[in-house]
């Protein structure tokens, strides 16, 4: 999950690092309200970058034209994305300006250190002199300094650039960031350093362990739920209320998720995957079989537009499959277009009897639906192509016998079912 | 350094509701499950197995331990971890899905430090075909046979172990390395392990396209393993999530600039292709690039 700029200047700001005075703007009225003195930097609190070259960020020297730049950028999408907040900020006379972060790297499966002796909007460059420093062992201030020497900063900007990169550092360890980025650190011409702007991106496992980021991300999910699907439900974690870790210096145990909350999280959990120009929906019991059978039906020509994970790689009755797999039925049948539900999942034979009763109990219900209101009034049904493996399922196949689905062993030919039907005409009567 | 086939199984957390259904699945299987443990239960008994409030409590009392199987929940996994290495467990499962990858970050830093073999997170384990099964791989897909199958996803193992069993070809070993974003062991470490296990006489790569990662994997094929490698990649039209790669693909999606070539699903094909390792397009070509493989 990214947080917002002033999400996470906020968070600097506790942390010790050095920002600006600045105020949240929620509406361009606000500007009369405004504490700070002109001249001001207005600027959209988006979390798409090249914000700065989109006209996302405007001086102001005066209220009138405070409220005027506001309109402006309360109007001006970045990257398709508008923005519901502005930050307005004292204007600062920068002499330089560095880039810094502090990322996971997944490759090397450590944190790594990044700064630019070219920080700003001009990305190309920022990355040109891009230095690299892997903290390979536990955290000590000398990575923070071997990184400045890198960037061939000297004198006493070693010390006080170093010390802000430790900063970012903590508040990378502290709330299991994936990046906590400055750009730009301005330092002004007696070298004084003060953090522009700010990018912070938490990491989504973790949120169950950060509340007041988790309930932040729950606010943000609200304001952007799109109408397209959701993806099931996985929660950040179970763990809630129990023990007290002892891991993260400083980690305050109320920061656990209360029960209630668990949910708060959970929505963000990417789905899966969204394309509408297709007329295929898929279902299967993890993300990289869905992955796998989306590149089939890619090979094949035809046009996939979602997939729904139910129940990743989760087995057994510990965490049933039922719920995520109506719920999903529900979804991909009721997205616009979509002419062929392609259910694979493998699993034990528990599991295909568990999915067969569900599958059978929702078209049962649709069939019976149409009986009642006449096959003009109930919606149409998608074709469905189920495909289940595992163990001995003769008795999940005795139950979807009699039921309008197409019940197919081979994946291969699962695929060349589906693509047949989505490329005939019209839904299924 | 790698026990493929460990004969003395320690669970850790065998009383949370994933961890006692397997327990008495693995032992079914034929799994020597001497123990397992779960803080506050100790004393009891599971289908047999006794359990223990501590690793180190349990270790005096079943005698020697070759791996862990951890159930625990995500958050304190981790924990669960240390106290194994602590008390000189010296390879690790973890079934557990979903742990904070900084968290996983200290655990690999004191693994290398102690030679220890993780793997997972979010690993389904290991399956040796109607003998062992340690973790909860389903044992419906795999039959005995010749091929060592490693993966780095789920349910997609599943799909190509059952093509290697309906054509007749059977599974030596099946590795799940786990499918979350930092895992401990990874390709190159079981290659070299089914590279010199008798009863392997191919081996079969399951991984994810793109990110960047498995192109040293290429490399390291081509110059250190012997027996017949095949690979297949699911996601080469799935978009791939970026913020999940290395650290110049991270901070350039943050930028909102274009993906760097290193991290796309067609140059990692190429360098399998370079390396003159087979990459099967689908799961159902699987068996036929095995079978030609296997009479060269």
């Amino acid at each position: 999950m990214d947080l917002l700029e002033y999400q996470a200047k906020e968070l600097f700001r506790k942390m010790g690092i050095p920002v600006l005075p600045s105020q949240r703007i929620d509406h361009p009225r606000d500007i009369k309200g405004l504490q700070l003195r002109y001249p001001v930097v207005l600027k959209s609190q988006v979390r798409a970058g090249g914000r700065g070259r989109a006209g996302g960020v405007r001086f102001a020297e005066n209220t009138i034209d405070a409220i005027a730049a506001a309109r402006t950028i309360f109007n001006l999408p970045i990257l398709g994305e508008y923005p519901h907040v502005l930050l307005a900020e004292a204007k600062y006379d920068a002499d330089r300006e560095f880039y810094l972060a502090v990322v996971l790297d997944y490759a090397a499966q450590r944190p790594v250190l990044l700064g630019s002796p070219q920080g700003g909007i001009n990305v190309e460059a920022v990355m040109q002199h891009m230095q690299q420093v892997v903290v390979d062992q536990e955290f000590s201030p000398f990575y923070a300094r071997r990184l400045m020497l890198k960037m061939g900063l000297q004198g006493t900007l070693i010390e006080s650039v170093s010390a802000i990169v430790e900063k970012m550092y903590q508040l990378f360890v502290q709330k299991d960031l994936d990046l906590v980025e400055i750009n730009p650190l301005g330092v002004s011409s007696t070298n004084e350093v003060m953090a522009l702007d700010g990018k912070i991106a938490v990491n989504d496992d973790a949120l169950g362990r950060h509340r007041n980021l988790a309930l932040l991300a729950s606010k943000m999910a609200d304001r952007n739920t799109s109408p397209s699907l959701s993806s099931a439900p996985f929660l950040p974690s179970e763990a809630a209320g129990r023990r007290g870790r002892v891991f993260i210096p400083g980690e305050d145990k109320e920061e656990l998720l209360l029960a209630g909350e668990k949910g708060a999280g959970a929505q963000l959990r990417g789905l899966n995957w969204v394309n509408r120009e297709g007329n295929i929906g898929i279902i299967c019991n993890g993300t990289s079989l869905a992955i796998a059978t989306l590149d089939l039906l890619y090979q094949a020509e035809s046009k996939p537009a979602s997939y729904v994970v139910v129940g990743e790689d989760a087995p057994t009755s510990c965490d049933p499959i039922s719920p995520l797999l109506e719920r999903a039925l529900e979804q991909i049948t009721q997205s616009k277009g979509i002419k062929v539900v392609l259910v694979n999942i493998l699993s034990s034979a528990t599991l295909s009897g568990e999915v067969a009763e569900v599958i059978a109990t929702y078209l049962q219900g649709k069939v019976k639906d149409k009986q009642v209101l006449g096959a003009a009034s109930a919606a149409a049904l998608p074709h469905f192509v189920v495909r289940l493996i595992g163990g001995d399922i003769s008795s999940s196949r005795e139950r979807l016998a009699d039921l309008p689905i197409h019940l197919v062993d081979n994946l291969d030919l699962a695929i060349a079912q589906t693509v047949s039907l989505a490329k005939s005409s019209g839904k299924r009567s | 350094m790698m026990n493929l086939r460990p004969d003395r199984v320690l669970i850790q957390g065998i009383t949370e509701p994933l961890g006692s259904y397997y327990a008495v699945r693995m032992k079914a299987y034929g799994t020597n499950v001497v123990g397992g443990v779960s803080p506050g239960q100790g004393g009891q008994l599971l289908d047999g197995i006794p359990i223990f409030d501590l690793v180190e409590q349990a270790l005096p009392v079943v005698g020697r331990v070759d791996t862990t199987i951890i159930f625990v929940q995500p958050y304190w996994a981790i924990d669960a971890a240390l106290e194994a290495i602590a008390a000189g467990i010296r390879q690790i499962i973890l079934v557990t899905a979903g742990i904070p990858p900084l968290d996983m970050v200290c655990l690999l830093r004191k693994a290398e430090d102690t030679g220890t073999v993780i793997l997972g997170p979010s690993s389904s384990g290991i399956i040796v075909p109607e003998k062992i099964l340690l973790g909860i791989q389903e044992s419906e897909f795999y039959t005995p046979g010749v091929v060592g199958l490693i993966s780095r996803s789920g349910t997609l193992t599943y799909e190509v172990a059952w093509e290697l069993t309906q054509a007749g070809l059977g599974e030596s070993i099946c590795v799940s390395l786990g499918r979350d974003a930092i895992v401990g062991s990874g390709f190159p470490q079981w290659l070299k392990a089914l590279d010199e296990d008798e009863s392997t006489k191919a081996i079969v790569l399951v991984g994810q396209a793109g990110g960047g990662r498995e192109e040293a994997t290429a490399e390291y094929i081509a110059a250190a393993i012997d027996k017949p490698v095949v690979a297949y990649f699911a996601g080469s039209h799935a978009p791939l999530d970026r913020r999940m790669g290395d650290a110049n693909n991270i901070i350039s999606y943050h930028m909102s600039m274009p993906i760097p070539e290193s991290g796309t699903a067609q140059r990692q094909i190429t360098a399998f292709k370079q390396a003159k390792i087979p990459v099967a397009k689908r799961p159902s070509q699987i068996p036929e690039l095995v079978k030609k493989a296997l009479k060269k």
